[in-house]
């Protein structure tokens, strides 16, 4: 039931990323076949069926370059639900006085919060696909099987950071607010070190998502799969989460 | 005698230096109904949420149906068996009260549908309105519904009707005493409004800056709790065991006495004081010669119980 509740709390969010990332998504599928013609917007397919492959890739790419952050914005957005953000409006006491454990009721809502990142991931970009796929008859997708998985376990450290962080500040704003400035600091201290030391250090957990999107590039030859920062990602993902459970079990409302 | 449904001993907590609850000793037989008293900030908030475990005791130990609230997994035993209105009434301000009786249900077997629409009814509540729109009276009869349906063994009231109309105020008392006092369940309720707890405890404990002052069966207060205000020289500020409290009121003394006060009051007159008065007393005038902090001449608890004899052996 309290699955049931962190849905009913994180519906609106979801339904807004799921809109947003599928027009989105959609639109840079028909992208290039929109051309104005005496003021009014129409829609020609000869691009697509002309030059199929050099279109999938593309606009293929494109849409990865654009949808790369669903997993992040998912993570933040959906992930300040948690339980750490009930203490401060007062719901915790009903909370933690059903008989559920805490570790229980952290990982509910996690498992609930993975299920919508995945779906936010996963529906824009096949939705995209079948619709690209339809007009260039051309189903041969570089990394499709693979492409939303990555942005959900490269957004799966974000959303245990943000988890984490509700719990620390006790409330969804604080979470939310917390998690971008963690997120931001780290950037821009990575561009402090990287600029003026010309250095070139191994991303931390994003990896799999730049690797994604570089490698889909049009006639770049791919590299290495970064399999240092995946498992950097899997790492965090479980470590960020275990951190608020440890928390929560601890905290005092 | 049986085991106590609800057993402290020596529990204490502290907020930084500020002792919330000092040294604890509470002993609450299954069936009854008790009333924990005290002015605002006197502990009895910290008290119920230490035995739900939301607060971890500094000191001291606790037993809820001879259970452990300290431990995760007896806790959940003692969360299934009993129910809990905290004093915040707030519960999530999407939901109407129709879908927090859905969710609610899922979480205790013993729940009861049939008394869930009773209440819903009895108490008027708009079960389609989304908890936020509702009156502050309206909020806390939701949380009452969802604690009373629950079919718990053990009801955990942190003033119930803060908010509430007399009629309502009234419409709740009659339905714990029939759906649950009749029943033999036990009720552990913390409120201000002196006069509900005299309508349905049969026990009361009055703290006071954490320390409990007082514990006694109601009908004992009533029958043989007496009121002595006494003026002399040179009167002694607690001459006997039987004495709860003493506090001085210009030439008078009041002595507020647990048993004895005959006895007692020919003691002082054969020591030359003049006694004034002996009347009974009320728990309203008991509890305001407890707390009251104008020149009190005894530390108020030399009436109370013996602490009880440890049970956690």
């Amino acid at each position: 039931m309290y699955a049931w509740k962190c849905w009913r709390e994180s519906r609106a969010r979801f339904f807004f990323l799921l809109i947003m990332f599928t027009v989105t998504a959609l639109l840079f599928t028909v992208e290039p076949g929109l051309e104005v013609q005496n003021g009014w917007w129409h829609f020609d397919r000869s691009e697509y069926i002309d030059n199929p492959l050099p279109t999938v890739h593309v606009v293929f790419s494109m849409i990865l370059s654009v949808l790369w952050c669903s997993g992040f914005l998912s993570a933040v957005f959906l992930g300040a639900t948690a339980p750490g953000s009930e203490i401060e409006p007062g719901t915790i006491e009903y909370l933690w006085t059903r008989p559920r454990t805490r570790t229980s009721v952290t990982w509910t809502h996690w498992g609930v919060c993975v299920a919508e990142m995945a779906i936010v991931a996963v529906v824009p970009l096949y939705l995209a696909a079948a619709l690209l796929g339809t007009l260039t008859r051309y189903w041969d997708f570089p990394y499709l099987f693979i492409a939303p998985w990555m942005m959900v376990i490269v957004g799966l450290p974000v959303l245990g950071l943000t988890t984490l962080m509700t719990a620390l500040r006790r409330s969804a704003s604080g979470g939310l607010i917390y998690t971008s400035g963690v997120v931001l600091v780290y950037a821009i201290l990575r561009q402090i070190i990287i600029v003026p030391l010309h250095l070139n250090p191994p991303t931390l957990f994003t990896g799999p998502l730049i690797w994604l999107v570089n490698d889909n590039q049009f006639g770049v030859t791919p590299s290495a799969f970064p399999w240092g920062s995946l498992w950097r990602a899997v790492f965090l993902a479980a470590a960020f989460p275990l951190a608020a459970q440890y928390l929560l079990k601890r905290a005092e409302v | 005698m049986s085991e106590a449904t609800i057993l402290t001993e020596g529990l204490s907590k502290s907020f930084g230096t500020q002792a919330a609850v000092s040294n604890l000793n509470l002993q609450i037989q299954p069936g009854a109904v008790y009333g924990f008293l005290g002015r605002n900030g006197a502990g009895k908030t910290t008290t119920m949420r230490m035995l739900l475990g939301l607060v971890r005791p500094t000191k001291g130990r606790m037993r809820v149906l001879g259970l452990d609230p300290s431990l995760e997994m007896e806790l959940m035993r003692i969360l299934q068996r009993v129910a809990f209105v905290p004093q915040r009434k707030q519960l999530y301000g999407w939901a109407t009260p129709a879908e927090l009786v859905r969710m609610n249900k899922a979480y205790f077997p013993r729940w009861s549908d049939e008394a869930a629409a009773g209440l819903a009814q009895r108490l008027e509540i708009p079960m389609k309105t989304a908890f936020k729109k509702l009156s502050i009276g309206n909020q806390s009869k939701v949380a009452l519904l969802l604690a009373l349906a629950q079919g718990a063994e053990v009801l955990i009231l942190d003033e119930p009707t803060a908010g509430l109309d007399p009629l309502m105020v009234d419409e709740i008392l009659r339905t714990l005493i029939e759906d649950h006092v009749s029943q033999g369940r036990t009720i552990f309720v913390s409120s201000h409004h002196l006069g509900e707890v005299e309508q349905i405890c049969d026990w009361v404990g009055i703290l006071e800056e954490g320390r409990l002052l007082l514990e006694a069966r109601l009908e004992e207060v009533r029958q043989e709790y007496r009121l002595v205000i006494v003026s002399g020289e040179n009167l002694p500020d607690a001459p006997s065991a039987d004495v709860v409290s003493a506090t001085t009121d210009g030439r008078f003394r009041r002595y507020v006495l647990a048993r004895e006060a005959d006895r007692f009051a020919a003691g002082l007159r054969s020591q030359g004081a003049s006694i004034l008065e002996i009347s009974p007393i009320g728990l309203r005038e008991l509890f305001l010669h407890l707390v009251r902090k104008e020149a009190p001449c005894t530390p108020g608890n030399a009436g109370a119980k013996a602490a009880p004899v440890s049970s956690f052996s």
